[in-house]
């Protein structure tokens, strides 16, 4: 998450790990397969907002160490 | 489809429904259109949290409606999912198994409403589905096929303008003809039990056929392209805050002024009817003073209520929580725990109650712990009487109050504090494995006059009734400790004197006395030390009780008992009460809402015992301090 860059998209390809808050990122829509935008970034290594399908989500980019993305533009 | 008068009987008279949806998807306008006034602060004795619950009449049927908190899926992760997920499945102590339930989905995210829906449908529970905001869709150029829905989902649609009122009857219709009917109908359809990557794909296959539309609100892109900027958003931000401090102290003084001069009229009208005596002084000083007293910040409360409500609804609370996540990081908090302690400015109680949001119980806990540290209205007539009497009118810079300062330093004092402390939370009993923040930034919408008004309305019929009877007792037994044991005053004693003897010699009195030599140390005297007890009630009680022992009028603003202060009490000691205000925890109300959301007597110990530590050991500190400075 931390190495796409502000403004591309990235595909969710899988989850290295299943707990409760892969879970819930999972019932948010998150699922494998689902194309993600990274929308802004807060300053200061602040949390980022991503954009899939009609959802906004804002997260820590250092805590989702679990999600395996591929960008894809 | 089956019969619209499914398994519910149409003979039951009274029906228990509950509205299921996913956070943020128009929920509780539609409980606040379908109640109206009839809604009830739930109150369930031994209950960690309760949902909202009122009563729905129509055609003479009466159905309890109760609004659960929104949920995102069935397998919950906050304690607000825990509380409807429990009762969904009748597991509620004291709330009982829905009858029937009104689902609302969101008409511009279906796809996830429709998720949650798969995973309800198993439980089935004769529902009627409402759909929001489809407004939204059409208007967009799209289509709402709500026939296609209904058979896919087994269960009657109703499509709704939630600010329009469309719809709305026909929901009403629904519930008073019962008109409900369970999932069965389509559980081939609907993979109730096939995992979230399953139940996804139906629910986006489903609602790319039944609704069409396109993929981002363009207004909530446009708006975050300002608000979240980095330059423009942070001076939203503080704009905003300035905006929120300005409206508590500004705008809600004058009618603050009024609800005192009517009060103070009042007691003169008792005073002049009823023959002086024990009736006449319990009733005026004991009952209208003290209800007065509490009455009187109302104003604030409801100032401040309207501004969260309006943030809130129109979206901006969930990105000023964006903003200051890295902030709250550094003290080992989360973006979330922001819109509990904003709240907490107004009154910790709310704010308590708002940490349900916080998904990580750690998380939620340490900031339950530290909103008592946030200076709510409480204790502003208290900062008041003190500045006023000790801090010169001085302007700075000819447009800079001093006494402003003063009290602006108070606030950041108790905030930044409280942040600290919470910093000591995580690292010692709250460390280890935490919860990641993750949030939803909602669409930006435009509230609803008719939905605000109702949360005003509530909002004060709560207050006026909760806290207007603890603070009725207390204000008697108070009031009866200062008159008893009856005490002769000589008979040259003007009648001032001869109230002023007569307290010292009370059971207050007495009781101060006792005291003293605890709060010596900081500075206090006896008759501080009982308006400091007075206050562990409520801290505006300090007010009326320095006016008491003063033996002047009672109310803040009157000249006199500023000026009798200032010669009374030395100027270390008032900083010393102003510091022990900034930190104690003075208020029974917010360690009964503390066990209760917490559910252990542990959490409201711990919070009283750090805070009046803290308090006594900063007043030690300010008290000597500013003694070996001034003398």
């Amino acid at each position: 998450m931390n190495e796409i860059p502000v403004g591309s998209k990235a595909r969710i390809v899988t989850y290295t790990q299943h707990d409760s808050f892969t879970e819930r990122l999972r019932e948010f829509g998150l699922i494998p397969g689902t194309i993600i935008r990274l929308l802004r970034k807060a300053p200061f290594n602040g949390p980022v907002e991503i954009q899939f399908r009609s959802s906004r989500i804002v997260l820590r980019p250092n805590e989702v160490t679990h999600m395996l993305l591929e960008r894809i533009a | 489809m089956p019969s619209i008068l499914d398994a519910v009987s149409s003979h039951t008279p009274r029906l228990t429904a509950a509205l299921v949806g996913t956070p943020n998807c128009g929920k509780s306008t539609i409980f606040n259109a379908l109640t109206g006034m009839r809604q009830k602060v739930g109150n369930f004795p031994g209950v960690t949290v309760e949902p909202k619950s009122g009563e729905v009449h129509i055609d003479k049927t009466t159905t309890r409606l109760f609004d659960l908190p929104g949920m995102y899926s069935l397998t919950p992760k906050t304690p607000d999912e825990a509380l409807s997920v429990t009762v969904l499945h009748g597991e509620h102590d004291a709330l009982p198994k829905p009858d029937a339930v009104v689902f609302v989905m969101e008409g511009t995210n279906l796809e996830k409403s429709l998720f949650l829906y798969a995973q309800f449908a198993a439980l089935n529970i004769p529902t009627v589905v409402a759909v929001t905001m489809i407004d939204g869709i059409k208007a967009s150029g799209g289509v709402f096929d709500d026939i296609a829905m209904e058979q896919a989902l087994g269960v009657p649609i109703v499509g709704i303008v939630g600010h329009k009122g469309i719809g709305l009857e026909e929901l009403r219709e629904h519930i008073a003809l019962r008109g409900f009917s369970r999932p069965e109908a389509a559980e081939n359809q609907i993979p109730v039990s096939e995992g979230i990557e399953a139940q996804y794909q139906w629910a986006r296959a489903l609602a790319g056929e039944v609704a069409r539309m396109p993929e981002l609100d363009s207004l909530t892109t446009k708006l975050d392209a300002v608000f979240l900027h980095p330059v423009a958003g942070p001076v939203v931000f503080l704009a905003v805050m300035l905006l929120f401090f300005q409206s508590i102290f500004a705008w809600a003084t004058p009618v603050m002024d009024a609800i005192e001069a009517g009060f103070g009229s009042l007691q003169n009208l008792v005073d002049a009817v009823l023959p002086a005596g024990v009736a006449q002084d319990l009733l005026s000083r004991g009952v209208i003073a003290g209800v007065g007293a509490v009455v009187v910040f109302l104003p604030q409360i409801l100032i401040l209520t309207l501004f969260i409500t309006l943030l809130e609804d129109f979206g901006y609370l969930a990105r000023a929580a964006f903003m200051v996540d890295r902030v709250m990081g550094v003290f080992g908090l989360q973006g979330r725990s922001f819109i509990p302690l904003l709240s907490s400015f107004a009154c910790a109680i709310p704010g308590i109650m708002s940490a349900r949001i916080i998904a990580s119980e750690k998380d939620r806990l340490t900031t339950i712990l530290i909103t008592p540290l946030m200076t709510c209205s409480a204790r502003l007539p208290v900062y008041v009487l003190l500045i006023t009497a000790f801090v010169p009118p001085t302007m700075l810079g000819g447009f800079l109050s001093l006494q402003g300062l003063v009290l602006m330093g108070l606030y950041f004092l108790g905030g930044l504090s409280g942040l600290l402390v919470a910093k000591v939370f995580k690292v010692t009993m709250f460390q280890g494995t935490k919860l990641p923040f993750l949030m939803e930034l909602p669409p930006y919408r435009f509230p609803t006059w008719r939905s605000v008004f109702l949360t005003l309305f509530h909002r004060t019929k709560q207050f006026l009734t909760s806290a207007g009877t603890t603070i009725l007792t207390l204000s008697i037994i108070l009031w009866a400790l200062g008159e008893f044991p009856k005490h002769q005053a000589p008979p040259e004693a003007s009648p001032i004197q001869a109230a002023s003897l007569q307290l010292e010699h009370s059971a207050l009195g007495t009781i101060g006395k006792t005291l003293e030599p605890v709060f010596a140390p900081i500075g206090f005297d006896w008759k501080v030390t009982i308006g400091v007890l007075g206050s562990f009630a409520a801290r505006e009680v300090f007010v009326s009780v320095m006016g008491q022992v003063y033996s002047v009028d009672v109310s803040e603003s009157d000249e006199n008992l500023r000026t009798v202060l200032r010669s009374a009490i030395s100027l270390p000691t008032a900083l010393s009460i102003l510091v022990f205000y900034v930190y104690a925890l003075q208020c029974m109300s917010t360690i009964a809402v503390m066990k209760r959301e917490t559910g252990s007597w542990k959490y409201p110990v711990l919070a009283f015992g750090y805070t009046l530590l803290m308090a006594y050991g900063a007043s030690l500190l300010v008290f000597h301090g500013a003694r070996s400075l001034w003398g």
